[in-house]
């Protein structure tokens, strides 16, 4: 077998890389391990309503619910309200994922590329060094699959950067450890992803509840490894939805446990490689929220890579022109992100009710960075020394 | 014999994939919907049994 670029992986990253190499005449092979795109669904599935801008998806199914906004909850449940707009790229639509990443994949598709499920890629192939391929596993025969790209879609568990030699072991300071239900039978404001913040709730993370539909919503806890004990994520989740009057009764219709790198971006290129999505640690250090920066990222590499294609050249100099676009958008955002990250670890519980306390009556429409912490010190002034590092980071 | 080694139970274990990502030996894999540690690589540092969210990796099976 042989084509232009070979995607391993078919969540949103792989997709959208295949499909946009694919509109600028590249040959594309996606493979994937499972059996069945989108499925299981590991994700609370909250997404901006930026996606529409991208025109990347048909018909209804893959949206469950469409949100006003985000409320976040401080441990003594004193609530900020946020527009969507304003509540960062995990609030607008609840997705159905299964649906969704098969719309994705479909889209990939349609524009050319070609998709084998039941199929793991277990290596590469080199030839004197160089990568020109892959290795793959179907029904208990292996293949070589040749092509002149390839791309890590592979998702946190990613493999195929550590085969080029990329550094992708994350420390367990930079990932959430998490588990989910989906609860039916639940009460909740419609229209609105609710965020609980807190120690003792979640350390160093965060429990959501996004609504699914009348009466059903993801209801899930992310934890950060470096804080976390066997199995803490599950217990903590279960704690806090045995505490919560409007959870206790609810009944799971699905539970997953979950990963998502909080970390900084790593290397995304090397010649004949690219690596995209949560395999490129894509993800929003704070909101932990990977499908746009999957979206936006793939876009970009799909170009790349078609422009590659197009020119015939699969060196690291051409195809870090993907890394080199996303520096000035996705990468800023993370880089800040990431140091307002680091910096939230450090508030205690007192900390994060007083700034809650600061933003309840906030007016959001001016949201900057100066203007926020100017409202927020207004009211509680102890809170200036721990919010210096978010001015320089700003 | 040696130190205990990393041990999944397959029966608990949800494919999340956390334990792989932060695995510093590169010792655990995804293999057919479950992890799986290679024991030969494992250096008994336990940072995946603290990762996984559901508590599905011990070292109380020593390894014979
Ligand atoms: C519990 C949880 C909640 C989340 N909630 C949100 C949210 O609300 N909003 C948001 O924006 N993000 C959320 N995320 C993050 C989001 O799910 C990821 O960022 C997103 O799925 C990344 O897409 P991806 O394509 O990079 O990887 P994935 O979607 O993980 O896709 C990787 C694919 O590669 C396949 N694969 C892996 N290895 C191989 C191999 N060797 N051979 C063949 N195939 C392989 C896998 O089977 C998989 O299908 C959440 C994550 C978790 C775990
Ligand atoms: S962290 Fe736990 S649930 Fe996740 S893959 Fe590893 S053993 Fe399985
Ligand atoms: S104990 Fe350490 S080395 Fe062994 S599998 Fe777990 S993370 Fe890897």
């Amino acid at each position: 077998m042989r084509y232009d670029v070979v995607v391993v992986g078919s969540g949103p990253a792989g997709s959208v890389t295949a499909r946009f190499a694919a509109e600028r005449g590249a040959k594309v092979l996606i493979v994937e391990r499972r059996s069945e795109v989108g499925v299981p669904v590991l994700c609370a599935e909250g997404i901006s309503k930026k996606v529409d801008s991208y025109n990347l998806v048909e018909g209804t199914k893959w949206k469950a619910a469409s949100m006003a906004g985000a409320r976040i909850f401080s441990p003594d449940r004193t609530m900020v309200r946020l527009s969507a707009e304003l509540a960062g790229a995990e609030t607008g639509y609840v997705l159905n994922r299964e649906f969704f990443d098969k719309e994705l994949a479909r889209g990939a598709l349609k524009a050319g590329a070609k998709l084998l499920v039941n199929t793991l890629a277990t290596g590469l192939i080199t030839d004197g060094g160089r990568i020109k391929g892959v290795r793959i596993k179907r029904f208990g025969e292996e293949f070589d699959v040749e092509a002149d790209i390839v791309v890590g879609a592979d998702g946190v568990e990613s493999r195929v950067g550590k085969w080029a030699g990329i550094n992708t072991t994350l420390k367990p300071h930079d990932l959430e450890t998490c588990a989910q239900y989906t609860l039916s039978n639940v009460d909740f404001e419609e229209g609105y992803s609710d965020f609980y913040l807190g120690k003792q709730i979640a350390p160093g993370g965060y429990v959501w509840v996004f609504p699914k539909g009348k009466d059903v919503a993801n209801v899930g806890i992310g934890v950060l490894a470096s804080l976390s004990k066997p199995g803490e994520a599950k217990r903590l989740l279960d704690e806090f939805i045995a505490s919560h009057p409007d959870l206790k009764d609810g009944e799971p219709l699905r539970f997953l446990a979950g990963a998502v790198p909080v970390a900084k971006p790593i290397e995304a290129t090397r010649d004949n490689l690219v690596l995209v999505g949560d395999a490129a640690r894509q993800v929003d250090p704070i909101t932990g929220g990977g499908l746009m920066a999957s979206i936006e990222a793939g876009k970009v590499a799909g170009e790349t890579i078609g422009k590659a294609v197009e020119l015939q050249r699969f060196d690291k100099e051409l195809l870090s022109e993907y890394e080199e676009r996303l520096r000035q958008t996705l990468y800023r955002k993370f880089e800040r992100n990431y140091v307002v990250k680091e910096t939230m670890l450090g508030f205690d519980d007192k900390t994060l009710n007083m700034l809650a306390d600061s933003l309840k009556d906030y007016n959001f429409e001016e949201l900057s960075t100066l203007s926020l912490i100017k409202a927020l010190v207004s009211k509680h002034p102890s809170l200036l020394p721990k919010l210096k590092p978010l001015l320089k980071a700003r | 014999m040696g130190k205990p080694k990393a041990v999944v139970n397959r029966e608990v274990c949800l494919a999340c994939g956390g334990c792989v990502s932060v695995c510093p030996e590169d010792a655990i894999m995804l293999v057919a919907g479950k992890a799986v540690v290679d024991k030969k690589g494992c250096i008994s540092c336990g940072i995946c049994v603290k990762t996984c969210p559901v508590a599905a990796i011990s070292f109380e099976e020593v390894t014979k």
